[in-house]
């Protein structure tokens, strides 16, 4: 029931946009209602989980969440929730000043809310091959949402976006069908055959070299929808030219799904091929991912563009985190998937506010935006250094876990080459804070007064953060322990 | 018909999918790729029809006729319009020029084959010797998207690259379950149909279609 109306509540929201003659806020206070109870049943899914029921329905449980589907779910609709509950009077505050038609205000509510029910189904669906399906549809879902504001730049990001994220998922598909080739070949046809339940069942029989050639394919499609370098290059362009509601829910989740759709293959390929084949390939691209973000924080003078190679980073650490493996690197992954999310939405909507208030995007232009935005500055401030992976917030802890995971798991190199990588990274993006924040007031912002009822949200996310760093509620730790065990196969 | 000409006439049917997909990178002219692109597709519903019939799977049928309206008919029809209405034809300097991308093409029937060889090996079925094709073709739709400027040579190659998944599932499996194929299916007419409205908004906002010209996102 809870699964059902979680997928129901986002696609029942887009139906008024859809069917509206005109925009109107009630169109925006639905949804943003309808993805509070969304988060309400992926809460409902959690607590299920943890008294040990998995939640499924349907034949051959087509649906189901257990503990990893959970924590996504709650990823997707909680950041989904705080992006239109911002969302709203940001959007309506860029149509004031002629960003955008009340059209176009319209196809946000549609887009936006079948984008957030095609993560929540790649997350829910048990069979892989309906996963993928989704994920592709996230990607038809939010090509127009990117090129919303109608701009060149925009245009291009969407072009380089949509062609990239569908090559990328169909050699997904490659894989995915090479794997469900080697289960047909030694159980036979069976029903339900590209279940996940079913193909984990069947995975230490499976032929190891196929599952690995599978597993190639499949890390480059979902690698490029996660971001992972080499493959990332739609990704500053895409997150840094969309509303920042759409950024917020790209960067903090939609990434993060493209994870999750490779941890529900790795611990199949890890019985079937041993884990040291997955593994190695995701600490190079871990490792790629970090250092290609590294250089581009140095050179970026966006502040969006800034925190999109933030996320390739940080998709790199839970690479990495997944790579070392072990009780410590798998939960901390999965703990620094949440902890992003957290900040990583709070930014973008804070650069949006940023943006909308200065007419622009380019770190030089808001120079001194401590003085005139004293509030938005200090939460950019605070979620920042969230970000930068300092105490009290959670990405810290969940650093700690992944790199203690490194050295504990014997790969000193490749973690001595995470951490300095991290060093250079957390430079680059306190020089370009520095530069934002303080020093003289570049210019006076021409659309100051944003209200404070947005920033709402902002606050909610940095004070679960400081929660993630410093105190897991109980139960939370046994919680994560046991999807690690799921991921480790 | 015996297993051993069923055999062989899909890896007939497989390799004449796979050059119509090289023949692509020997030309120059969009209206051509299109040509080229639709033939393929007729020869992938050919392929499929005789799996088909062979394996006595009707689900096939239904793939079959799909393949033949959408990807045959129709995606065809938008694409020659959109050329129309974007005016250009002769896809001038790809990145990649004719001999050099003809022979990138070679390489990767080969690397096609060096790699699908542990799923030829345990394949049961008399399709098993079109795999390697099939995967070739992936590979040629991937050159085709990477040496190409022309966003609308960049739909056709993503969509060459489409029909060579499909053949692979067909040749490796008869066919995945039939819920999956319908709804990739529909993913791919969507992503289809989305990507042909941008090469309108970039031919009207650029005044070319050429994806060189987009490079306004730089750091």
């Amino acid at each position: 029931m809870l699964l059902v109306a979680l997928l129901l509540l986002p696609l029942a929201a887009a139906v008024p946009a859809l069917v509206a003659p005109r925009y109107h806020p009630s169109i925006a206070a639905t949804s943003a209602v309808a993805s509070g109870a969304a988060f309400l049943a992926a809460l409902g899914l959690a607590r299920a989980n943890l008294r040990g029921d998995v939640p499924s329905v349907g034949p051959g449980d087509f649906l189901r969440a257990d503990g990893l589907s959970a924590v996504l779910a709650l990823v997707v609709s909680g950041v989904a929730c705080v992006s239109l509950w911002f969302g709203a009077g940001y959007l309506e505050r860029v149509r004031d000043h002629g960003g955008l038609d009340d059209a176009r205000l319209r196809r946000f509510y549609v887009l936006t809310n079948l984008f957030v029910a095609t993560m929540l189904l790649a997350v829910t669906a048990n069979n892989v091959g309906v996963m993928w399906v989704a994920v592709e549809g996230t990607t038809i879902a939010t090509a127009f949402l990117i090129g919303l504001e109608h701009s060149k730049a925009a245009l291009e990001a969407s072009w380089k976006y949509i062609l990239i994220g569908s090559i990328g998922i169909a050699l997904a598909f490659v894989g995915t069908v090479l794997g469900y080739f080697d289960f047909v070949q030694r159980v036979g046809e069976a029903p339900h055959a590209l279940h996940w339940t079913v193909l984990a069942r069947a995975s230490p029989g499976l032929n190891g070299d196929v599952l690995r050639l599978a597993f190639v394919f499949i890390l480059v499609g979902y690698g490029t929808k996660a971001g992972l370098a080499p493959m990332h290059t739609w990704l500053p362009d895409a997150h840094s030219e969309a509303p920042a509601p759409v950024s917020a829910l790209m960067s903090g989740v939609l990434l993060s799904v493209g994870i999750y759709a490779l941890l529900r293959f790795k611990p199949v390929v890890d019985l079937a091929a041993g884990p040291e084949f997955a593994r190695r390939i995701l600490l190079v691209l871990g490792l790629a991912s970090m250092a290609v973000a590294a250089l581009f924080l140095w050179t970026s003078r966006n502040f969006k563009r800034m925190l999109a190679y933030s996320s390739v980073e940080h998709i790199g650490i839970v690479c990495l985190g997944l790579g070392f493996g072990g009780a410590w690197g798998v939960t901390g992954a999965l703990a620094h998937i949440v902890n992003h999310a957290l900040a990583k939405s709070a930014l973008f909507l804070l650069a949006g506010r940023i943006r909308a208030a200065y007419d622009s995007a380019e770190v030089l232009a808001v120079r001194g935006l401590m003085g005139p935005l004293p509030r938005t500055g200090g939460a950019f401030l605070a979620a920042m250094l969230a970000l930068m992976g300092l105490p009290p917030f959670g990405l810290f802890t969940s650093e700690v876990m992944i790199f203690g995971a490194g050295f504990r798991e014997g790969r000193t190199v490749v973690t001595a080459l995470g951490l300095a990588l991290l060093v250079v990274a957390f430079a680059g993006l306190l020089r370009t804070t520095q530069t934002m924040l303080h020093g003289t007031p570049a210019q006076v912002p021409a659309h100051p007064s944003a209200g404070a009822w947005p920033a709402v949200p902002v606050l909610v996310a940095l004070l679960l953060l400081v929660l993630t760093g410093l105190a897991w509620p109980p139960g939370l730790a046994d919680a994560l322990d046991r999807i690690a065990t799921v991921v480790r196969g | 018909m015996s297993p051993a000409l069923f055999s062989q006439l899909c890896a007939l049917g497989s390799s004449l999918v796979l050059i119509t997909g090289i023949a692509i990178l020997w030309r120059h002219s969009l209206a051509v790729y299109i040509d080229y692109f639709a033939r393929q597709s007729f020869v992938f519903v050919l392929v499929i029809l005789g799996v088909a019939a062979y394996a006595g799977e009707a689900e096939l049928y239904l793939v079959a006729a799909m393949v033949f309206l959408f990807k045959v008919m129709l995606i065809p029809r938008i694409l020659r319009r959109v050329r129309r209405h974007v005016g250009v034809d002769i896809e001038v300097r790809p990145y990649v020029n004719v001999p050099a991308s003809v022979a990138l093409a070679g390489l990767l029937t080969l690397i096609a084959y060096a790699v699908t060889r542990p799923v030829v090996e345990i394949s049961g079925l008399p399709t098993r010797a079109g795999i390697p094709l099939a995967l070739a073709v992936v590979f040629v739709g991937l050159l085709i998207v990477v040496s190409r400027r022309s966003a609308l040579a960049q739909i056709v190659g993503f969509l060459v690259l489409e029909n060579g998944i499909a053949l692979l599932a067909i040749l490796a499996t008869y066919g995945v379950p039939l819920i999956v194929e319908l709804g990739a299916f529909l993913d791919v007419l969507l992503g289809f149909l989305v990507m042909q409205v941008f090469v309108y908004r970039i031919r009207e906002t650029f005044d070319t279609i050429d994806v060189d010209r987009l490079s306004g996102l730089r750091h």
